[in-house]
């Protein structure tokens, strides 16, 4: 519990620092390319172009506005999975620094994961261009409760990406498995398809849906489904219970950071 | 020489720096770095991988505020490590280390620049990452700026910069806080000859305001000229403590002597 208080102590007083990551971290995605930030916006939508055509043309199995559909997927996907890359690597990509100067190394995973907001906020951009243009209908009040299911997967983003990061430090496999992980964990979640289909899949392989339901993302995805493609507020229950496992998942993410920071220069 | 005398001057003061036994150990199994495989195979090995060495062992001293200490020894014996340890950098294995007062450490010169952002940026970066309030950083940007005399390349990527802008830029950064303590590792080798005297005065400067100093080197002009007081460590140990101009020439007689037995034709 005292490395735990220790930790948040060291997250607030050196608050500024994570500033200056977060936009430096910024800055550097923005630059060296011809778009620099617009990729923000261009790269959710290529990606659901690539999944529209996938599924609804090819497979043949679509829901009605597919594209927004699978865009309420995709948009805190990205966050996720590019958050947790980048959190993977801060702290061993930092060696040379650590080596050199005393502090805080717990600053790194956070500000990683923090620079992923921005980019999530600036997927709101195309969410509202593909709403306005195509989907006017499906514009409702439960859009506002975006922020409140962004908040309980910024929780468990940050418990994944401090636990990898510190893991990393001591098994630099972690950044080849992830890659895997990730894409697996992405098509076993209801990004792709809905709810129903995981329904169906119970009475054939019990096992594997069930699994897919204990997944903290299966009732995040579920929820930005239901406050930007159903209109409806999420399901509360579901997404508490998630929010509750987080929170214990960051302590003990937090707690064993803390208990292997000191030999990160050792081992780097 | 091989035990100091009390230092004369200060005997009611409070050291900066008190080390007693300090002792770091690596393991060989962690320092390596290690992939999931051999790792499991380790485990089911029970194998620890080749045990572990002693970087530093028994290591005792003090420095007085206004001192400076040079170390001095061969490649590999420890310095660098010691100098990690008394900046918190690496956690003792035994030992105490207790510091009193502010602590600067400038180990490698820019070691923690990002090579993306600019000079002034990486100023900011650093104080940040020194700890240093924010407020504080900004008051003194300006000096920074000048004393590392980068010119109109302070808003220009690091990575433009040529190795000895980044030195400077980066001793700059390091002495600019006021520190009641500073580490310095191979840095006043570092500049041409006008920002080396001048990096010389301020830390002359600083030793003056009753700073003290730590400082690693191979430059022996600078431990006889301007240290009052050196400690020769080999292979993680506490050699000979002292009068910097014994302390040199023993110091050289040992290298002289380890490069005689080297030279040995093999049989």
């Amino acid at each position: 519990m005292g490395l735990i208080r220790e930790a948040v102590g060291d997250v607030w007083s050196r608050r500024q620092l994570i500033r200056y990551l977060v936009s430096a971290d910024l800055k550097k995605k923005g630059r060296d390319t011809l778009f620099g930030n617009v990729w923000w916006v261009l790269d959710p939508l290529l990606q659901m172009g690539v999944y529209v055509i996938l599924v609804s043309v090819i497979f043949k199995r679509s829901e009605p506005d597919y594209a927004l559909f699978i865009f309420a997927a995709i948009l805190p996907w990205k966050w996720f999975s590019s958050a947790i890359g980048d959190a993977i690597t801060s702290v061993s990509g930092q060696d040379r620094l650590i080596k050199q100067v005393q502090f805080p190394k717990i600053v790194l995973p956070v500000s990683a994961i923090m620079a992923g907001i921005t980019q999530f906020a600036f997927g709101m951009v195309p969410l509202a261009v593909l709403l306005l243009l195509l989907y006017q209908d499906r514009i409702s009040p439960a859009l506002a409760l975006i922020p409140a299911v962004a908040a309980v997967q910024l929780v468990f983003t940050l418990a994944f990406g401090v636990l990898l990061a510190a893991l990393n430090v001591f098994f630099r496999d972690i950044g080849n498995l992830s890659r895997h992980v990730l894409r697996m964990w992405f098509y076993l979640s209801p990004a792709l398809y809905g709810a129903a289909v995981i329904d169906e899949v119970a009475t054939s392989h019990p096992t594997i849906a069930g699994l897919i339901k204990v997944n903290p993302f299966y009732s995040i995805l579920n929820a930005y489904r239901s406050v930007i493609y159903g209109g409806t507020a999420p399901d509360w229950a579901a997404l508490g219970w998630v929010l509750g496992v987080s929170v214990v998942f960051l302590l003990v993410a937090v707690w064993f950071f803390k208990r292997l920071e000191p030999t990160f220069a050792k081992v780097l | 020489m091989a035990s100091p005398a009390p230092l004369p001057g200060a005997p009611d003061r409070q050291p900066a720096i008190d080390v007693q036994g300090l002792g770091v150990r690596y393991s060989l199994r962690l320092t390596r770095k290690n992939t999931l495989r051999k790792s499991l195979a380790q485990l089911v090995r029970r194998d620890d991988g080749g045990g572990h060495f002693w970087a530093l062992r028994d290591v005792s001293f003090n420095v007085i505020h206004g001192e400076s200490l040079a170390v001095i020894g061969p490649n590999g014996a420890g310095k660098s490590t010691l100098l990690q340890s008394l900046a918190g950098i690496i956690q003792p294995t035994e030992g105490e280390i207790s510091i009193r007062g502010r602590l600067s450490s400038l180990l490698t010169l820019g070691a923690g620049f990002d090579q993306e952002l600019s000079g002034r940026e990486n100023i900011l970066l650093a104080g940040a990452f020194l700890g240093i309030d924010d407020s504080e950083i900004q008051r003194r940007l300006e000096d920074i700026i000048a004393f590392a005399d980068i010119g109109q390349f302070i808003d220009a990527a690091i990575k433009t910069y040529s190795s000895g802008m980044r030195a400077r830029l980066g001793f700059s950064i390091a002495t600019s806080v006021d520190p009641d303590i500073l580490l310095l590792d191979e840095v006043l080798a570092t500049g041409d000859q006008v920002f080396r005297a001048k990096s010389k005065e301020r830390v002359l400067e600083l030793a003056k305001g009753a700073k003290a100093i730590v400082l690693v080197t191979h430059d022996m002009h600078w431990v006889t000229e301007f240290c009052n007081r050196a400690m020769l460590i080999e292979r993680g140990r506490v050699i000979a403590e002292g009068q910097p101009e014994e302390i040199v020439r023993l110091h050289e007689a040992r290298s002289e002597e380890a490069r005689r037995s080297a030279v040995v034709p093999p049989v």
